[in-house]
């Protein structure tokens, strides 16, 4: 019904293009539930008289894509299939999630082939998106329009008086603009002599995009899509409205505001009440990005050219409003109180950390870096402790300003040069970096460990990004060492495992215990040792029947009081095939099983290939359980790389398709 | 707006200079490749051609779905004349299936293309013609015994609406049947990316 209902929309658009000043703004469809099928396309729109312009879209769409409701608390699995003739990615921007599953420039998704990531909805109740996120063709990605909404729910948004029917007092905006060619294609800045700017606004893809809405508080969850323009958000008669929510979930409670900045990659969920309004009147959502000063990204005088744009310096219509009858249901007072959030603050952090946005190389859009190093895929410019409270302090004198995102994280702005506004305190994952200011924000690294997928932090204008303005950071868990513990071996010798530590100054230490795992969760005792008390002390001990496959070993260190702390963990590999598996049946014709000889083995990931080389698959630690379904697959000979969760190593085997 | 004018007049110009450089003087080479029928295409076996209309087009992409008719037509009127069309799928299939050839049979089939269909496999004929996009076309003439590039760019300009597009490449085809320069001997091609695998 709702694919139905918005080509019907675009139709209109199109016929409406001809001879109307206002063109009807379309909502994207929904997707829900916890299976999501996003499909990756290129495919092309009407968006001026002539030629139509190529663009990229998500499922049936012409731009853009469907908006997925999540709800906190559930696993949402993604099938996300690339249809493009090019590699992408794609980020779930502002989800808390792991680095495997971030669709960060590292999960790579090759032409034709699906990607499964599935993670737990832990974020609060806000409006997050997604979009390609692939080094250098980011912005050439977000430019076709490929992208969408995610609308997270939860318990505690869900029982307030809040405008939430989607499309009639719930309006998602996403607000960007494109310049076109003579052929109707959309330009992408060269750094040189084409602009990051578009000369045409483009509201969910229309262009002078118009609504009727209820005479009654009405909703809109704004998101600054563009490649890098900001926009001072307020309404065309001045009146108050209200920001209810941050990226990362409600404000305590509502700020009164008449204009807001927003941006690119920030999100922020505003109520306007129409109420007041006579059926039939009319107000336009615009940005007043006139008189602002240079820096704020479209405050340039210049209306051609690098750095050029009709809309620049200048105010503009987002949304032209037409009010209409209110609905059975309307919201007609403002909540007092939204939520209660605890939040981190500067003395909570026990790490600082410093970036400063330095030149780049001028070299086309390398135009900034952070601490004078462009991004390379190969290395980790920060690694942060799991569970870790941390301030980052960006400064920016350079001449320009910047939106820093990070991934992984919701963070507390804790400082700004010119002082934090009320509504931007909430939680974020994109903060305003005005040129000469320095801001900082504290946020805690919580829940995923991964030392080889990092996350990323950059500017998110889109040709920063692409231009090397961007860092990677990994999350590593830390199992710290007791203060007395010198040293601690594992070594395995004909089958038996020789476990040795030194310890130095034990303090009222009693005896050391003995435990081994197959899996880093479940534990078992092997023996123990008593404490010999000395100044520098050795012990061994001998594992005689390691279990095939790995072996992680800790020492438990028992106080003469009870009270214990462990080691660091060691591991040994016990027999050179110890993580053989097979795939069975073989051949298949509807699904594969992998059967490990080690039974609590863990994936970390798994790519299936055909037989000349195409990627078809790509399993971020897929839960095997139910085996994988091969019925889709042409018949053939297939690879399954299996990458093991602790060594990272690879192990492939064969199966045909029948 | 005065300045917007000019400078995309700027861009324009820079763009028609740049090509005109190539266009006239690039010459390419004959070239082998396997037609959807199963025999073997070269240049060389079509003495009687003054030129050929050399689309590169491909199965996947939405833009190109939308021209096989006209595709067809071009190839009914001026074939006859000495400028058959053939088309040509320089995908890189490794990575995207659906250009196979096996699936470039099939859609020769049900879009009754009546013109050559060929496969270039190893790309070598789309990057000596340094094709960007699907669709894009290009007309080559024969001068001196050999192939030289006098259109390269769009079909027409409306992928959607036929009835109401300026065909780039039948009016080039034209200017050169009646022996005059090609009045638009480059316009701007855009598609499908094609991808090279290098």
């Amino acid at each position: 019904m709702w694919k139905k209902f918005v080509f019907l929309l675009l139709f209109v658009y199109t016929i409406n293009i001809v001879n109307a000043q206002y063109n009807n703004l379309w909502i994207p469809d929904t997707l829900s539930g916890k299976n999501f099928n996003l499909v990756i396309k290129d495919t092309f729109a009407q968006f001026k008289t002539g030629n139509q312009t190529i663009t990229g879209a998500v499922n049936n769409n012409k731009f853009w894509g469907s908006t997925l409701i999540f709800q906190k608390g559930d696993t949402v699995h993604m099938n996300v299939k690339n249809t493009l003739n090019d590699s992408t990615t794609i980020h779930w921007h502002g989800a808390h999630l792991p680095a495997v599953m971030d669709g960060g420039p590292h999960q790579i998704i090759p032409p034709g082939t699906t990607w499964q990531p599935y993670w737990k909805v832990t974020n609060n109740a806000a409006t997050y998106w997604y979009h390609p996120h692939l080094h250098d063709m980011t912005m050439a990605h977000i430019t076709k329009g490929i992208g969408g909404f995610i609308i997270v729910r939860d318990t505690i948004e869900s029982k307030l008086a809040l405008p939430r029917t989607y499309g009639v007092d719930d309006i998602p905006l996403a607000v960007t603009s494109r310049s076109f060619t003579s052929a109707n294609v959309f330009t992408i800045t060269d750094g040189k002599t084409i602009s990051e700017y578009g000369d045409t606004l483009l509201t969910n893809g229309v262009t002078r995009a118009q609504i009727s809405l209820p005479k009654q508080y009405v909703r809109f969850r704004i998101l600054n899509a563009e490649i890098e323009r900001g926009y001072n958000l307020g309404f065309s008669d001045g009146r108050t409205f209200y920001v209810i929510a941050n990226d990362g979930g409600l404000l305590d409670t509502p700020v009164a505001v008449t204009r807001v900045k927003l941006l690119v990659g920030e999100r922020v969920e505003i109520l306007v009440n129409l109420g007041n309004d006579v059926v039939g009147g009319t107000v336009d959502l615009k940005s007043f990005n006139s008189g602002l000063a240079f820096g704020f990204p479209g405050a340039e005088p210049n209306k051609s050219g690098l750095n050029g744009s009709y809309l620049n310096n200048a105010d503009f219509s987002i949304l032209h409003i037409v009010v209409k009858a209110a609905t059975s249901n309307a919201i007609t007072a403002l909540p007092t109180k939204l939520t209660t959030n605890t939040y981190w603050t500067a003395a909570n952090a026990t790490v600082q950390r410093n970036l400063t946005v330095t030149a780049g190389s001028g070299v086309g859009i390398s135009e900034f870096y952070f601490d004078n190093t462009a991004f390379n895929y190969n290395t980790i410019n920060k690694t942060v402790n799991l569970n870790a409270i941390e301030q980052w302090t960006i400064t920016n004198s350079q001449v320009f300003s910047h939106a820093f995102h990070i991934h992984d994280v919701q963070f507390k702005i804790v400082s700004r040069t010119s002082g934090v506004q009320n509504y931007e305190s909430g939680w974020k994952d994109v903060v305003y970096l005005p040129k000469g200011e320095t801001v900082s924000f504290v946020a805690k690294f919580e829940d995923f460990a991964d030392s080889v997928h990092p996350y990323m932090y950059h500017c998110h204008f889109s040709n920063h990004e692409d231009g090397g303005m961007m860092g990677q950071f990994v999350v590593k868990s830390t199992s710290s060492l007791p203060l007395n513990l010198l040293s601690f071996t594992a070594q395995l010798d004909q089958s038996e495992t020789y476990l040795k530590w030194i310890t130095s100054k034990e303090i009222n230490t009693s005896q050391f215990e003995i435990e081994r795992s197959t899996n880093n969760i479940v534990w078992t005792s092997l023996g123990s040792v008593n404490a010999l008390d000395k100044e520098v002390n050795n012990y061994s001990f001998v594992d005689l029947n390691p279990k095939f496959g790995i072996n992680y070993y800790r020492i438990k260190f028992i106080d003469t009081d009870g009270k214990y702390n462990y080691s660091n963990i060691q591991t040994v590999e016990n027999g050179s095939d110890a993580f053989q598996f097979i795939i069975y049946p073989n051949p298949a014709q509807n699904k594969i099983y992998l059967q490990f000889k080690d039974p609590a083995y863990e994936v970390y990931y798994i790519k299936l290939t055909n037989e000349i080389g195409r990627v078809i698959y790509m399993l971020p630690k897929p839960q095997l359980g139910d085996g994988l379904d091969v019925s889709k697959l042409a018949k053939g000979v297939y690879y399954l790389q299996v990458t093991d969760n602790k060594t990272m190593k690879t192990f492939t085997k064969k199966f045909i398709k029948e | 707006m005065n300045k917007k004018v000019f400078s995309i007049g700027f861009i324009v110009l820079f763009m028609l200079t740049t090509a005109y450089i190539n266009i006239g003087h690039k010459v390419i080479k004959d070239f082998s490749l396997q037609n959807v029928d199963g025999t073997v295409f070269s240049l060389k076996d079509h003495p009687e051609a003054k030129g050929f209309m050399v689309v590169f087009t491909c199965n996947h992409c939405p833009f190109a779905k939308l021209y096989p008719a006209r595709l067809n037509e071009l190839n009914t009127k001026y074939k006859p004349q000495g400028i058959p069309l053939i088309a040509i799928n320089s995908m890189d299939t490794l990575v995207y299936e659906e250009e196979s050839f096996v699936q470039m049979k099939e859609k020769a089939k049900v879009d009754k293309f009546n013109f050559p269909y060929l496969y270039d496999a190893m790309q070598v004929v789309g990057e000596n013609f340094d094709a960007e996009h699907t669709p894009q076309a290009f007309i080559i003439w024969k001068e001196n015994n050999g192939w030289i590039i006098k259109y390269s760019g769009a079909i027409d300009d409306n992928g959607e609406h036929p009835e109401l597009a300026t065909s780039y490449l039948a009016n080039a085809v034209e200017d050169l049947l009646h022996n005059r320069s090609v009045v638009n001997p480059v316009t701007e091609s855009f598609g499908c990316r094609i991808m090279y695998r290098k």
